[in-house]
């Protein structure tokens, strides 16, 4: 058998899955989005359901709050989870319970966290009642408004609490199968420990670093559960928004959810294409 | 002729078959000509599959274990029970499976549903009807009562069947204060007396819709006038009044108006944690249910308003898709017996009251009846029914919610 | 490599280990407290009354929970099993070969992982009702396999990468089977992509909420569903049990397989590898 017809069947069933169910997916709701759907009868594609959508002060609002949420979370996440990887890599007192701790975080699933973070940050929760106990408050008004709130506070908290172990691990695993070698010989060449850092270890890790983050962008950006929780109700964040108006009871509400979905679609490939351009070129510089 | 010799084979085919085997029933029409006993032979060793809200472990274990108990021990028929977060999104299964063409083998058997939901149902030939008089028990529902007959202001015309009332009431905690706000007119001092102390969930949430209704009922100085049919004039005049009066309200209310509550239990856990001090439901026996499993503090006591509180009656509908529509029947009489609709209003069990005419049911019956005794912190239902006043028709509700999404919500 | 660290740096790595270590079991601990609460009002530090209630509830026949783990757990293991079978053939291709349209084919098949569920099942939600796949297990499972098989490929890409095809030439050359290749030569070399693909695709369908939600339709429920359900109603005891028993098979199963979670393994490295 050639290795053209080997390689073929080798990766046939996963792209028959992903081309059917995934691509499948989007392209019946780009399909549906334009009101265009032949099998039920509807033959004339038409723009009404995007019109609606993009004239629509709450959509701007919720795309700004979602692009902001996920901006941030990944940002943050991203910083952090190097430097908890530059802590894990050295031993130290408590370290196998902070790796334990890391790995423990992956299987804890984000609505989990998500409802712990209620319950610790709304202001009648756990550390308001402490803020309470030492007088620092008079009643729940006086503490900050962390969840339901404009700027997301709670939901980045939360976001930020799940993916500083996910990009941490990857990142550590990355610096581990690096080695510590290239970094022994910059610092015996009289580099700093910044330097070092700045110019030998961080463009090693950034790829990985980078698939990582696009990754986390990508998942803060689209998911649904947590700002469903944690969430103001306006502006909602994007995939609430659009499963609002999948679930609409007025029918003429469906297609522009699709629309949501394919703008949600679209910019994710936006990333995608930012991504491949920008490390292609760091990885060849 | 042919109808009735589909069911003498599928009745003679029953009893020769030994034990568990149903048969599909999705021919409502097939139904409605038959007798009450082919019907239950015909939903013998069947299931159900009812689609209700499942935010209360109360509901879900009457349902499951009562009901379903009953169904199986004298039907042999299963009840699957499926939770839902909202009534809405068993009404979108039903919806999505007709436009997909899936006209008899439907997932969803049964909804609990009453208001918008119903309308959507019906207006859209969603709904199976006509076979309310072969229920036996339908005898105990007093169809003349236009509550009843007509669900916010739709007529029912046979396509569901009453299961609960409900009126809305508040409540409040005393540990905290005595003097609640007894009026809307009150309420709106009190709110600018007490800012940040009181919010209501977002509509379209149900509990938030129906407080809006009343603040509309408010500034249209009762509802007398808004009966019938959806005027633009009458719903204008009293729509500018409401929105000003709820926009006046915004900057006094929890997170100063910034965001509301995305449902009433989001509401019920700040009332609980004193982020506000007032609360209220369309099903009134929250209250207690609440104190008892922890959620609200045990000296809330819920309470009625002077000028009185909107009710409605709440009902089970089948779906036209249903392909177990024999065993649904089966399930709807057992809803109006009068031990079932007993057992739901024991305060410790649900505390729902009745939706059928319990001076109709037997004499056992009415005695347990009698021997209710309601949540001590329960608003009494009797006080509550002196002042009810009716639900507005579909039209008025969907325009007034809209209306506060585009004037207030924002 | 200098071992010596300053003091100042070493307790700076204590305190930081310390303040990791509380961050990152916080947000566990008022859903423990709760799950054991009858009642815990502001400003109560704890609550004043301790009941049995909820996990009474949540271990009862009626209440479903036991049920929904035991479905999540099904559901979980054949989207694992399936991205198995389906993307170990995929990652050897991937990871093995160049060929022409590599790219492109790598960037479908990971696509899902940067394209939001929720941008797809909208689509999917329609389709499937037609075929009847709606509110079924095997819907839901096929609509996990989006989400989990991506993570699969990708880490069996990066061990394959590290592979030597050579042991396998020589088996062969020794007169093995294909199929005595592959399972003394090929699986034991394998096995820690594996290992670890399968624990993310298992972790990725345990904490699915949107598609199954939407493709599930309520009728398959599993426990994020039922988590989410008791969350936004307020029964925060019952959240609280329900939340524990949810985190517990993912805490097993990492028992199991945490060692080849470092880097040493090259699984997780794979990760950094597209």
């Amino acid at each position: 058998m050639s290795d053209r017809m080997k390689i073929f069947l080798l990766i046939l069933p996963a792209m028959f899955i992903i081309v059917v169910l995934f691509f499948g997916g989007l392209l019946i709701g780009l399909m549906r989005s334009f009101n265009y759907m032949p099998v039920i009868g509807l033959t004339e594609p038409d723009f009404s359901a995007y019109i609606s959508v993009f004239t629509d002060k709450e959509f701007y609002l919720s795309f700004l709050l979602t692009f902001h949420i996920a901006f941030t979370s990944t940002v943050i996440s991203s910083i952090l989870a190097i430097g908890a990887a530059l802590l894990l890599r050295r031993n130290f007192v408590g370290r196998r319970i902070v790796n334990f701790l890391f790995q423990l975080n992956l299987t804890v699933p984000h609505l989990v966290g998500a409802i712990g973070m209620l319950y610790l940050f709304s202001q009648s929760g756990s550390f308001a009642r402490l803020a309470n106990e030492f007088g620092m408050i008079q009643g729940p008004s006086d503490f900050p408004a962390l969840v339901f709130d404009p700027y997301a506070i709670g939901i980045i908290l939360q976001y930020v609490w799940k993916e500083i172990p996910f990009i941490g691990v990857i990142v550590l695993a990355n610096m581990q199968s690096i080695g510590e070698d290239y970094e022994s010989v910059a610092r015996s060449l009289g580099a700093s420990k910044w330097q070092t850092f700045r110019f030998v270890l961080l463009p090693l890790i950034f790829p990985g670093v980078l698939s990582a983050s696009v990754m986390v962008f990508a998942f803060t950006f689209g998911a649904y559960e947590i700002p469903a929780i944690l969430g103001a109700n306006f502006p909602a964040a994007l995939p609430v928004l659009a499963y609002r108006k999948y679930t609409d009871v007025d029918l003429a509400a469906r297609p522009e959810a699709m629309a949501m979905a394919i703008v949600i679609a679209l910019l994710s490939a936006l990333m995608i294409y930012f991504y491949v351009r920008y490390s292609r070129r760091r990885i060849r510089g | 002729m042919k109808q009735n010799l589909k069911v003498a084979l599928m009745a003679t085919s029953l009893i020769l078959m030994p034990a568990v085997g149903f048969t599909d029933t999705a021919d409502g029409d097939a139904l409605n000509k038959m007798s009450w006993d082919q019907v239950v032979e015909l939903g013998k060793g069947g299931e159900v599959n009812w689609f209700l809200w499942g935010g209360s472990d109360n509901i879900n274990q009457y349902v499951s274990e009562h009901l379903g108990g009953r169904l199986k021990n004298e039907y042999g028929i299963t009840l699957n029970r499926v939770g839902l977060s909202d009534t809405v999104e068993a009404v979108n299964i039903v919806l999505g499976e007709k436009e997909s063409g899936v006209m008899d083998a439907g997932s969803v058997d049964m909804i609990w549903i009453n208001g918008e939901n119903f309308r959507t149902m019906k207006q859209g030939g969603l709904a199976y009807c006509g076979y309310t008089d072969i229920l036996p028990n339908n005898t105990f529902v007093n169809w003349d009562n236009p509550a009843i007959a007509n669900d916010f202001g739709v007529p029912v015309e046979g396509c569901e069947v009453p299961w609960s009332k409900a009126q809305f009431a508040f409540a409040y905690d005393t540990a905290r204060f005595d003097n609640p706000p007894k009026s809307i007119g009150e309420l709106i001092d009190w709110v600018k007396q007490n800012p940040g102390r009181f919010t209501y969930p977002a509509p379209p949430d149900f509990n938030g819709s129906v407080f809006v209704r009343h603040v509309f009922y408010h500034a249209a100085g009762g509802v007398d006038s808004l009966l019938g049919d959806f005027d633009q004039v009458k719903f204008d005049a009293a729509a500018a009044k409401t929105w000003d009066i709820l926009n006046d309200m915004e900057p006094n209310l929890w997170r100063k108006g910034k965001t509301y509550p995305a449902s009433i239990s989001a509401m019920e856990q700040l009332y609980a944690n004193r982020e506000v001090d007032l609360t209220f439901n369309y099903e009134p026996s929250s209250v207690g249910l609440n104190i008892e499993n922890g959620t609200f503090p045990p000296t809330t006591q819920g309470y009625g308003l002077m000028d009185g509180t909107i009710g409605n009656t709440n009902y089970t509908i089948i779906p036209f898709n249903s392909p177990n529509k024999a065993a649904a029947l089966v399930l709807q009489n057992l809803l109006l017996s009068g031990e079932a609709q007993y057992e739901k209003a024991r305060p410790d069990v649900w505390g729902a009251a009745p939706a059928i005419e319990v001076a109709r049911t037997s004499v056992n019956v009415q005695a347990n009846f009698a021997t209710i005794v309601a949540h001590p912190n329960v608003a009494p239902a009797a006080e509550l029914a002196k002042a009810a006043l009716p639900e507005l028709q579909a039209s008025w509700i969907s325009a007034i919610e809209k209306g506060w999404m585009a004037s207030v919500g924002r | 490599m200098s071992n010596r660290e300053s003091v100042s740096i070493r307790s700076f790595r204590v305190l930081t280990g310390v303040f990791l270590i509380t961050w990152l079991i916080l947000p566990l601990i008022p859903l423990a407290i709760w799950s054991f609460a009858h009642g815990w009002f502001y400003p109560d530090l704890l609550p004043q009354t301790w009941s049995l209630r909820a996990w009474k509830y949540a271990l009862s026949d009626t209440a479903g929970v036991i049920d929904s783990l035991w479905l999540t757990i099904g559901i979980s293991l054949a989207a694992t099993v399936l991205s198995i079978l389906v993307g170990v053939p995929a990652g050897r291709a991937l990871g093995m070969y160049k060929f022409r349209g590599k790219e492109i084919v790598e960037l479908m098949i990971l696509a899902p992982t940067i394209v939001p569920g929720i941008a797809v099942v909208l689509g999917i939600h329609s389709v499937f009702i037609s075929l009847g796949l709606n509110n079924t297990v095997w819907g839901v499972i096929l609509v996990h396999l989006i989400p989990t098989l991506p993570y699969m490929v990708l880490v069996m890409a990066g061990i394959f990468a590290n592979y030597d095809p050579a042991f396998e030439a020589q088996a062969r050359s020794l007169g093995a089977s294909s199929l005595k290749t592959f399972w003394y030569v090929t699986l034991p070399a394998i096995r820690p992509g594996i290992i670890v693909g399968g624990l993310f695709a298992f972790l990725v369908s345990w904490s699915q909420y949107i598609l199954t939600l939407l493709i599930g339709g309520g009728r398959v429920e599993t426990l994020p569903l039922l988590l989410f359900n008791f969350a936004t109603s307020g029964r925060n005891d019952i959240t609280g049990a329900i939340g524990m028993i949810y985190i517990l098979p993912g805490i097993v199963i990492l028992l199991l397989t945490a060692k080849h979670l470092s880097g040493r393994s090259g699984a997780v490295g794979g990760f950094g590898q597209i």
